[in-house]
């Protein structure tokens, strides 16, 4: 950390600051120039550099390493990579999970996943458990939606991936699920991430509607610091002054967190609008820009959807999707679904 | 004297002067540290600011004296490492004591 003493601050002050950090335990290293005096602050005491900053005479504080330890780069310099099965997640290829927002009846479940299956998806999501903006919308099937998720996810040879809400529900969907979710409005519920740093399952961590980075960041921490390693984290947009887009897709995330990050980072661009005509752009966007995976909605049949009809996509376009992403990915290195699963989907 | 001699007879000459330096830095050092063992056990704090500007306003006055080419500002910028590494020594000392006292009483308890 380093403190900045305000212009002409008195020597009076300055002393004070030194004997404070002396105090806490901290190695201070003064530097006096022309018109004002520069801490250089060292050593492994506990110090709230806000509460430094409100000290007098202190212009400003500067602290030079960040408050995630496990989750930065500083800690592993190399990119986290794992495989669910012969699913490889933070790999070269590109992981795309796709699905229902919520599981619905079985012959829903299952005709998206034949769907996204044929057109490249590794994946298959969707929710049991909906955490809801109102108490009054559809509040998803329970522990029937896991049974239909598990199914299709095993039929069509995919992956799962559903969101956890509360801690009471981890064993239960643990018996089901591949990878756990956590949604954005439990990026900071510290009790379901600890609890979920206990499991040796992957977690997939969207990003807080208002979150910033850093916090999504501690976050991961506390799912990382009780020892389970794989975690995934997931722009999935945040809250701006814009209306016309449900939030406002983050692509500068992308870049930002895997320089400070050895996480693999995924996109969800379907939240990240909220519009079914703007998620295809996004996720071209997301790929483009660096992302590890997308994580999308898709309904066979949209229109009638119980949840987030307005931004799944039909499987058609899904499909569609699929083969532009197949071009982009190559241009800066990575691969996506190579096998053209879907080819020999059609021609049979 | 100096600026007669040669660029190998100056280096030369400054590596023996280092030498003479790190050899008093020594003893600053050791002095630091017993005065540090002596504020541990009269319960003093490890920063005194008031005796830090006393040892200032002397290295100064000695530096002014010679007249040489080191400024009043170069000569505290030098002293506050000097300062700073002492303070470290009085630090790592005092933990070092306050660890092996409480060890004794954990002992004591046992």
């Amino acid at each position: 950390m380093v403190v900045v003493m305000k212009e002409r601050a008195s020597g009076e002050l300055v002393e004070r600051v030194i004997a404070h950090l002396v105090e806490l335990g901290m190695d201070v290293h003064r530097s006096t120039g022309a018109s004002r005096v520069v801490l250089g602050v060292v050593g492994s005491g506990k110090v709230d550099p806000r509460l430094i900053e409100m000290m007098d005479g202190v212009h400003e504080v500067l602290r030079i390493t960040e408050p995630y330890k496990l989750a930065s780069r500083t800690f592993k310099p190399e990119d986290t990579a794992f495989n669910i099965g012969e699913v490889r997640i933070g790999g070269d290829e590109v992981i795309v999970m796709a699905g229902p927002c919520s599981a619905e009846n079985e012959e829903q479940v299952n005709a998206t996943a034949s769907a996204v299956k044929r057109a490249g998806a590794k994946v298959l999501r969707g929710g049991a458990f909906k955490p809801r903006s109102s108490p009054y919308s559809f509040q998803g099937l329970g522990e029937e939606g896991l049974r239909l998720l598990e199914n299709a996810a095993n039929t069509h040879d995919l992956k799962l991936v559903t969101e956890v809400m509360d801690i009471s529900q981890i064993e239960l969907i643990d018996r089901y699920a591949d990878i756990f979710q956590v949604g954005a409005r439990n990026m900071q519920n510290f009790t379901l991430l600890r609890e979920l740093g206990r499991t040796r399952k992957p977690v997939l961590l969207k990003r807080g509607i208002s979150a910033t980075i850093e916090e999504w960041l501690l976050s991961a921490e506390y799912v990382l610091s009780g020892g389970n390693t794989q975690v995934i984290l997931c722009e999935r947009g945040i809250r701006t002054f814009e209306t016309y887009t449900r939030n406002t897709l983050d692509i500068s995330a992308i870049p930002i967190v895997k320089q400070l990050c050895h996480l693999p980072v995924f996109v969800d661009p379907s939240h990240g609008t909220g519009r079914r005509d703007k998620v295809a752009p996004m996720a071209r966007a997301a790929v483009a820009a660096g992302a590890d995976g997308l994580i999308i909605e898709v309904h066979s049949d949209p229109d009638h959807a119980m949840s987030d009809g307005a931004q799944s996509l039909f499987p058609g376009q899904f499909d569609r999707l699929m083969a532009e992403l197949r071009i982009i990915a190559p241009a800066i290195g990575r691969s996506i679904c190579l096998e053209p699963v879907a080819r020999r989907g059609w021609s049979a | 004297m100096a600026a007669e001699l040669s660029l190998d007879a100056l280096r030369d000459e400054i590596d023996k002067i280092d030498e003479v330096i790190v050899r008093l830095l020594d003893r600053r050092a050791r002095c630091a540290y017993a005065i540090g063992r002596i504020k541990h056990e009269q319960g003093m704090g490890i920063y005194e600011p008031s005796r830090e500007a006393t040892v200032m306003g002397h290295v100064k006055a000695v530096n002014a004296s010679l007249e040489g080419p080191l400024t009043a500002d170069a000569i505290e910028r030098l002293y506050e490492r000097v300062m700073d590494e002492a303070r470290r020594i009085q630090r790592i000392e005092s933990e070092r004591q306050s660890e092996s006292k409480s060890d004794r009483n954990e002992q004591k308890q046992d």
